[in-house]
């Protein structure tokens, strides 16, 4: 087999067995890239949103693909730009299209413009465009500038999320003491409910959740999150950005924790209960772990031994690789489609000198990996899943499908699941003896 | 989906309805001035999408080919999620992966390099080079950009090999037309690129399916096979998107099937071309006819009996082979069906939505079915539609209100023209309808593309009888479990 590092000498530096891999650039053009787009980044960030208009300026596909959003479907606004506004300018359209999205929905806290590769390349000045409409209707008309082909990946368009968030929705609330024993979550979308697991470890040491950026955000909740007691990052990227910023302007302390796996669970409970000085010095994390992994203990049995492969987004990929490891399972290679140095930092701390780390993989390295390593168990997006199957690899969807898989019970998912997929009876059918006939 | 109050015999059928919420109680009337969207600049939630994807669609219908985009990551991000999610099969699309320099300097750099990488490491057969906005916009002169990366390639891979691989290059800016239009497109430049002479006649009929599903093409193909004639199906994506899993493959993973490169060349030899969608394929059936004399047949779609009647018909004029017994009893059995549902389906008042070429084959069949079509959306814009719903609507006699019809147009103008009207019993359309049919509180038979929100919809047929009865059975058992308490459906 000719190996495929040795086709693209580039994608040899991205590819490493004990230091670092190399990150943030661009990725090869002609491979078939799992990455996306900055507007769909800040789709991914800024999509929960509920009560603003989320309108897209550019042509009608950017916002029909941007409805599905985190497994769920959003109602999105377009300016579905065409020929003649190509050539013609679509600034007056876009104008216009604010304000009818305002009449059509007047119960709309603000609304969120989008711009997209066609808006960036007829160089509209969607900013101005904004402002202007701002002042006429009286509502937060907010810019958020991701064209598509800015920055390397989906991550930059995390950024002019965060961006626009600091600028136009953060701290917009009238100031105030802080509210006491309250955090706010940064870089924690809430998908299948991981949200409301934490938020239980939390009242249990008597912390509230202001707002959690952005899963579970509105604008009068993201306005509101200036009085926090805490910020807690839980994606590292955007939250650590976040943090760092409103720690800045309304000196918001902030701590880097998070809530997969057993042991960074009860380390990010410790620090929050630390921070807050409970009192009850948390003698039920103790029993909760003890019960977590009584109730993982049958499918840990079955796990032992077994090796995975990750390929996540970005920060995650330190955090999981830690809980799969508590699982018992050998992470034989790790990646991330636009993680930053930080994030490869924070996983070869957890991985040891043993695990491929490899940055922006494409798919024929993917299927390369599975070949060579033959991992019991892929875990990544929904793009490597089909490929994975037809080789007749396991593979688990990560954000996940069905049920939370942060905090104590999260783990007890994630280890009944880990148990199931790979002990599935469909990989032995299909790897088994031929098809009878 | 509950029943809000049970219906008591004796109820004439077309009264026979449950009491409906008609609306989630946060709805307020928009301003009605708003409500087409010719009205407006804002477009909520668009029914169409854009020319890549059915560009891309096409390009992965032809047997080792890969689609190479032209422009940023998202322009393949979002149409492999979407492919995903509809065929559950991995979707290899490589992208140019335009970043900054490429929207200042142009994408030449990009197309050569990426043709050449995608080259060694995939080797295919075919490259379908698919352009979106951003390249169209900034203007890269393809045409030259290719001629230097085949120069690039044969440099590096010597001239034989770069040689044997042809390049299709489908024009598609995303800001104008829609899916179906890309489609159309790309029959025609795959056919323009290679089926070039018209050397020896191969009596064969041309298919062009449109953008159907993996399980209507092999009905169209059964078709076929009984009426014992050869067709060449151009981009059957039967077998790419729907590809058995049977372990060990070899790497690079390569989907089985598709339509074979040398069978387009041959394309220009055949009696006729067959375009299916009238809408999406129609382009490449007028070229062959325009260019090589290749007779066009253009639709209707073969959905339900008549459309399908026409099919089988046109197949028999053409090549004088008589239409056969199976197929007549297949005929028979669907005709079978719709008496035996007759009195359930009859009067029912029907919103269809999706790709027109889909809203007109099954508006004919439901016609079929005795329902009322009260609203049509056909999500792409097209010259045609309103004549054709109009001609469909008079060939059967249809006596009731006209439907509103909707050319173009998005989802919202559709759904607050449903809300609008004193009933609706049933919705036909794609996966993006679910949210109106919750709405209405009305049941959803899916059809046509996009289906994400089920699975094996992309397996199974809607066209031909054998599909028609599939479909029928769908929509009386949507409407029985919706409209009929349990004690009544006993002796149906």
């Amino acid at each position: 087999m000719e190996l495929s590092v040795d086709m693209l000498p580039e994608r040899r530096q991205h590819l490493q067995r004990e230091g670092l891999p190399a990150c943030n650039r661009p990725t090869l053009p002609g491979v078939v890239s799992q990455r996306a787009c900055a507007l769909y980044g800040a789709r991914w960030m800024l999509a929960a949103i509920k009560d603003a208009i989320h309108l897209l300026h550019g042509p009608v596909g950017c916002a029909y693909y941007s409805e599905t959003v985190r497994k769920k479907r959003y109602e999105v606004f377009s300016t579905a730009l065409e020929e003649k506004d190509i050539i013609f300018g679509a600034g007056a359209k876009l104008a216009t299209a604010i304000r009818e999205g305002v009449r059509l929905r007047p119960a709309a806290a603000a609304v969120i413009v989008y711009t997209t590769c066609a808006a960036g390349l007829i160089g509209e000045d969607v900013t101005a465009i904004c402002r202007q409409a701002e002042a006429n209707l009286g509502v937060p008309v907010v810019p958020v500038n991701c064209p598509g082909f800015c920055g390397v990946s989906q991550g930059d368009g995390h950024e002019a999320a965060v961006t626009a968030l600091l600028e136009h929705f953060i701290g917009r609330g009238a100031d105030g003491p802080p509210l006491a024993k309250s955090v706010n979550i940064l870089g924690e979308f809430d998908i299948q409910g991981d949200l409301k697991e934490i938020e239980r470890l939390l009242q249990r040491l008597g912390v509230e959740v202001l707002c959690a950026v952005s899963g579970r955000a509105t604008v009068a909740g993201l306005a509101r999150a200036r009085r926090a007691g805490l910020n807690l990052v839980h994606c590292g990227r955007t939250g650590r950005r976040l943090a760092l910023e409103m720690a800045e302007r309304f000196g918001i302390p902030w701590r880097k924790v998070s809530f997969f796996g057993l042991a960074e669970t009860a380390a990010a409970l410790r620090t929050i209960a630390a921070f807050f000085q409970c009192p009850e010095k948390a003698t039920w994390v103790e029993e909760e772990i003890e019960s977590a992994r009584e109730k993982a203990s049958p499918y840990l049995e079955r796990l032992a031994g077994k090796r995975v492969g990750l390929f996540f987004g970005a920060s995650r990929m330190g955090s999981m690789a830690r809980a799969f490891r508590e699982l018992g399972l050998e992470v034989v290679f790790c990646g991330s489609q636009f993680g930053c140095r930080e994030d490869y930092a924070e996983s070869r701390s957890r991985l040891g000198r043993e695990t491929l780390m490899v940055d922006d993989a494409h798919e024929r390295e993917l299927e390369e990996f599975l070949h060579r390593y033959r991992p019991h168990l892929l875990v990544g997006g929904s793009r490597e899943q089909f490929m994975a199957h037809k080789l007749g690899v396991p593979f688990l969807v990560f954000p996940q499908e069905t049920a939370p898989y942060a905090g104590f019970n999260g783990f007890v998912n994630l280890a009944r699941e880990v148990a199931t997929f790979i002990g599935a009876p469909v990989w032995r059918l299909a790897a088994g003896s031929p098809a009878p006939g | 989906m509950q029943l809000k109050e049970i219906p008591i015999t004796g109820i004439p059928y077309d009264q026979l309805y449950i009491e409906k919420i008609p609306a989630a109680p946060e709805y307020c009337r928009r301003p009605a001035e708003l409500l087409p969207a010719g009205n407006r600049s804002v477009v909520v939630n668009p029914n169409r999408t854009c020319m890549p994807l059915g560009a891309m669609w096409a390009v992965l219908g032809v047997h080792g080919a890969i689609p190479f985009v032209q422009g940023a990551q998202g322009c393949t991000t979002y149409v492999r999620y979407t492919f995903c999610r509809v065929f559950k099969e991995p979707a290899t699309i490589a992208t140019a992966s335009f970043h900054e320099d490429a929207a200042v300097f142009g994408g030449r750099r990009n197309l050569i390099e990426g043709i050449r990488n995608l080259v060694v490491r995939y080797w295919p057969e075919l490259i379908g080079v698919v352009t979106t906005c951003s390249s169209e916009i900034i203007g890269d002169d393809m045409v030259s950009f290719l001629k230097m990366a085949r120069a690039n390639l044969r440099k590096e891979i010597g001239p034989e090999r770069a040689d044997g691989i042809p390049i299709v290059l489908v024009n598609t800016p995303s800001f104008a037309g829609s899916h179906v239009d890309g489609y159309d497109r790309a029959s025609r430049a795959f056919v323009e690129t290679l089926a070039t002479t018209r050397n020896k006649p191969n009596d064969k009929v041309n298919i062009i399916p449109g953008l159907l599903y993996p399980g209507d093409i092999r009905e169209i193909k059964h078709l076929l096979r009984h009426m014992g004639i050869e067709g060449i199906v151009l981009f059957d994506i039967s077998d790419p998107l729907d590809a058995p899993l049977q372990p060990p493959v070899s790497l690079p993973y390569k989907p089985p099937g598709g339509t074979p490169v040398e069978a387009i060349r041959d394309m220009a030899n055949s009696l006729a071309t067959f375009a299916l969608q009238p809408h999406a394929g129609q382009a490449g059936a007028r070229y062959l006819e325009r260019k090589f004399g290749v007779r066009a047949v253009v639709g209707p779609p073969p959905i339900g009996i008549q459309g399908t009647d026409a099919f089988l018909k046109a197949l028999r004029e053409l090549t004088g082979k008589p239409i056969p017994e199976n197929l007549r009893q297949e005929r028979g059995r669907l005709v079978d069906s719709l008496a035996d549902t007759f009195h359930h389906t009859m009067m029912k008042k029907v919103a269809i939505m999706g790709d027109p070429d889909v809203v007109l084959g099954v508006t004919r069949f439901v016609l079929e079915m005795g329902m009322e079509p009260v609203a049509l959306a056909g999500g792409t814009a097209s010259k045609t539609f309103d004549h054709d719903v109009e001609a469909i609507l008079a060939e059967g006699g249809y006596a009731g209100d006209p439907p509103l019809v909707v050319n173009g147009g998005d989802l919202l103008e559709f759904e607050e023209h449903l809300k609008q009207l004193p009933r609706v019993d049933l919705v036909i359309g794609n996966s993006r309808a679910v949210d109106i049919a919750k709405e209405l509180q009305v049941p959803l038979v899916r059809v046509g593309f996009p289906i994400y929100d089920r699975f094996g919809y992309q397996k199974r047929a809607v066209v031909g009888y054998r599909g028609g009865e599939v479909l029928l059975a769908e929509i009386v058992n949507s409407i029985l479990g919706y409209q009929y308490p349990d004690d009544r459906t006993h002796q149906l």
